[in-house]
């Protein structure tokens, strides 16, 4: 019974995020269906969770599993009548050659590895104490995380801050489990690796123009080992790899807006860049840089409106959670100072050494082989383009790196530094799969001619 | 211009040849330790409680032995400063012991001492020690695994 509750709490997701998307992709001629599966899996934890968070405020039990149920199989619903209406069709794109067949099938055995591997691991400290904790104690409560636990000042290690994409797309599964199994709910951390790496493929695909690139990229996407062999990778339940791959869809279709300017390309955007901050708190950060990196590209095509209004519901979440967390009395974590300009002075003498961890991390090849080499090559490329798509999209992996290590000026553990060493490698991870799609770009553009900004 | 597509071919794949060589002994170790399973619910936590206090299915058993302290009262929960097991074991316990409150105390020393002297008696059910000793006057001991203690807190009649 368990693994039957299992599979209707997945079914029921993706069918929830495949609505979603397929009511954004069914205003063109063609859905593509393994696209419209990636968003799907991704857009459905993000509405789950945002379900049970805002139902749950208002009931609990049985009666909230089956409102969020009803309220998936409506967006389910809306997505077909969309598609239906728009009399667009479902196009799956086939490999075209030996090679991309190859590349594909092994993607294909990579995800099925990563789905196997991730259930031989325990969750790791993150995953067990800062975000199972949140999906277990709802589940005890009945769908809703109790006020005490927000409040509990014993319990601030771990984090009641962090939002709840996954904590309750972890509390769905136990839901419908009828119990907190800390091995099954593991699944759901390699099905974002499995929407990762071909919504990668196809983004390269699109902006590249070349399959096989995309697939090659895809490909290669599991040889850092950050990715799926140390903290934060795919098999010990952080959000890092979930976060990450929200980042890339976000950055994705915000390259293809601007190129097309076709809406549905700022309308998945739009959806993926809310997540961010839903996900973890550093989501802040990352739709921060999208509010900058998306202005100048909007003003260079003239489509400011669009891309404001794109940013809006991010914007919502970003301020409903903080007042949620101001009602529920928050306790204060404590890992950074609260940023202000003599917190700022006090501390800026780490910056020398910060620079330095940042470098020694990225050179660290147990952690990164060289993956981080091959990045900086191609962002080379993409400034050597002079292309505003390609620049912008190096910015989308350079500032994110940047700002997440000036963060460390304003820690406040006794140890800055193992502050630093500790989490950033993590932090990392986020803007790793655009680092991928920036390779993929840099790979592909051999023989194509550089245009003038 | 034919010279420049090779070379840039030839730049790609050494690069990526190379990140496979130095990655794949590192993932193939990855994908290769463990055995799946079992399927059970404390699937995690008990792993780790296994490992620090060698007692199979510790969520269970602990959480029993915590039940068996009453409803009220919080959870004084000692660990020892800079050691990443003791304060990772006391997390543990304190995710166990929900819903009861509880705090905890990382204390500089192997031995707890002068640290018990502030706890009121009346609000507190139990204190555990992880990984740190109680001091030796203290009596009502139960040992939970190899480092981890409970001392119910006995409650004074009204």
């Amino acid at each position: 019974m368990i693994v039957v509750g299992l599979l209707a709490a997945l079914v029921i997701i993706f069918l929830a995020g495949f609505g979603v998307a397929l009511s954004i992709l069914a205003r063109g001629d063609r859905v593509n269906p393994v696209e419209c599966a990636c968003l799907g899996w991704l857009f459905g934890c993000g509405t789950v969770s945002l379900l049970l968070w805002i139902c749950g405020m208002f009931c609990s039990g049985l009666v909230l599993q089956m409102i969020v149920a009803v309220c998936c199989l409506a967006l389910a619903i809306f997505g077909w009548r969309t598609k239906r209406i728009a009399n667009s069709r479902f196009d799956l794109p086939k490999p075209a050659n030996i090679i991309e067949w190859i590349l594909g099938s092994i993607v294909v055995l990579e995800i099925a590895a990563l789905i196997f591997v991730s259930f031989k691991h325990t969750l790791g400290w993150d995953g067990l104490l800062n975000w199972e904790i949140k999906a277990r104690y709802a589940f005890l409560s009945g769908g809703s995380i109790p006020a005490a636990y927000y409040s509990s000042a014993g319990r601030v290690f771990s984090h009641p801050e962090y939002p709840l994409t996954i904590p309750f797309t972890e509390l769905w599964l136990y839901l419908w489990m009828g119990e907190s199994n800390q091995f099954w709910v593991k699944i759901i951390f390699p099905l974002f690796y499995a929407a990762c790496a071909p919504l990668l493929a196809l983004l390269v695909f699109r902006l590249s123009g070349k399959r096989w690139v995309g697939l090659l990229i895809a490909a290669l996407l599991p040889f850092v080992p950050s990715a799926v062999a140390n903290p934060g990778s795919v098999v010990v339940g952080y959000v890092d790899i979930p976060l990450s791959a929200y980042y890339l869809a976000a950055v994705g279709y915000l390259l293809l807006w601007f190129r097309t300017g076709d809406l549905r390309f700022i309308m998945v955007f739009g959806a993926a860049s809310a997540f961010l901050p839903w996900t973890k708190t550093e989501g802040i950060i990352l739709w921060g840089v999208f509010v900058f990196i998306g202005f100048i590209l909007s003003l260079a095509k003239q489509r400011l409106r669009q891309f404001l209004v794109s940013i809006v519901p991010g914007t919502i979440l970003i301020i409903a959670w903080r007042i949620y967390l101001r009602l529920v009395h928050m306790w204060p974590h404590s890992d950074f100072e609260s940023p202000g300009f003599d917190a700022i002075r006090h501390n800026l003498g780490r910056l020398g050494n910060i620079f330095g961890i940042l470098f020694a991390e990225l050179t660290e090849r147990a952690h990164w082989s060289i993956f981080w080499f091959i990045a900086v090559i191609a962002l080379i490329y993409l400034f050597a383009s002079r292309k505003l798509e390609k620049i912008a999209l190096a910015l989308t992996i350079i500032i994110p790196a940047v700002v997440y290590s000036l963060i460390y000026i304003l820690s406040s553990w006794p140890s800055w530094t193992a502050h630093m060493t500790s989490s950033f490698p993590r932090l990392l991870l986020h803007v790793m799969p655009p680092a991928w799609l920036a390779i993929g770009l840099a790979l592909s553009q051999a023989r194509r001619e550089a245009q003038p900004l | 211009m034919r010279w420049r597509f090779y070379l840039h071919l030839g730049l790609w794949s050494a690069l990526f040849v190379v990140l496979i060589w130095i990655s794949a002994p590192i993932v193939g170790s990855a994908v290769m330790e463990n055995r799946v399973g079992p399927a059970e619910t404390n699937r995690s936590i008990d792993s780790y409680l296994s490992v620090l206090t060698k007692v199979d299915r510790a969520s269970d058993k602990f959480s029993d032995a915590f039940q068996g302290l009453g409803k009220e009262g919080r959870l004084i929960i000692f660990t020892r400063d800079g050691n990443p097991q003791s304060e990772f074991l006391g997390m543990i316990m304190a995710y166990i012991s929900w819903p009861r409150e509880v705090q905890l105390i990382k204390v500089p020393g192997d031995t707890v001492d002068k640290e018990l002297v502030d706890i009121k008696p009346g609000m507190v059910a139990g204190v555990l020690f992880c990984s740190v000793n109680p001091p030796p006057w203290l009596e009502n001991r139960v040992k939970l695994g190899s480092r981890i203690i409970l001392v119910p807190v006995t409650r004074a009649s009204p």
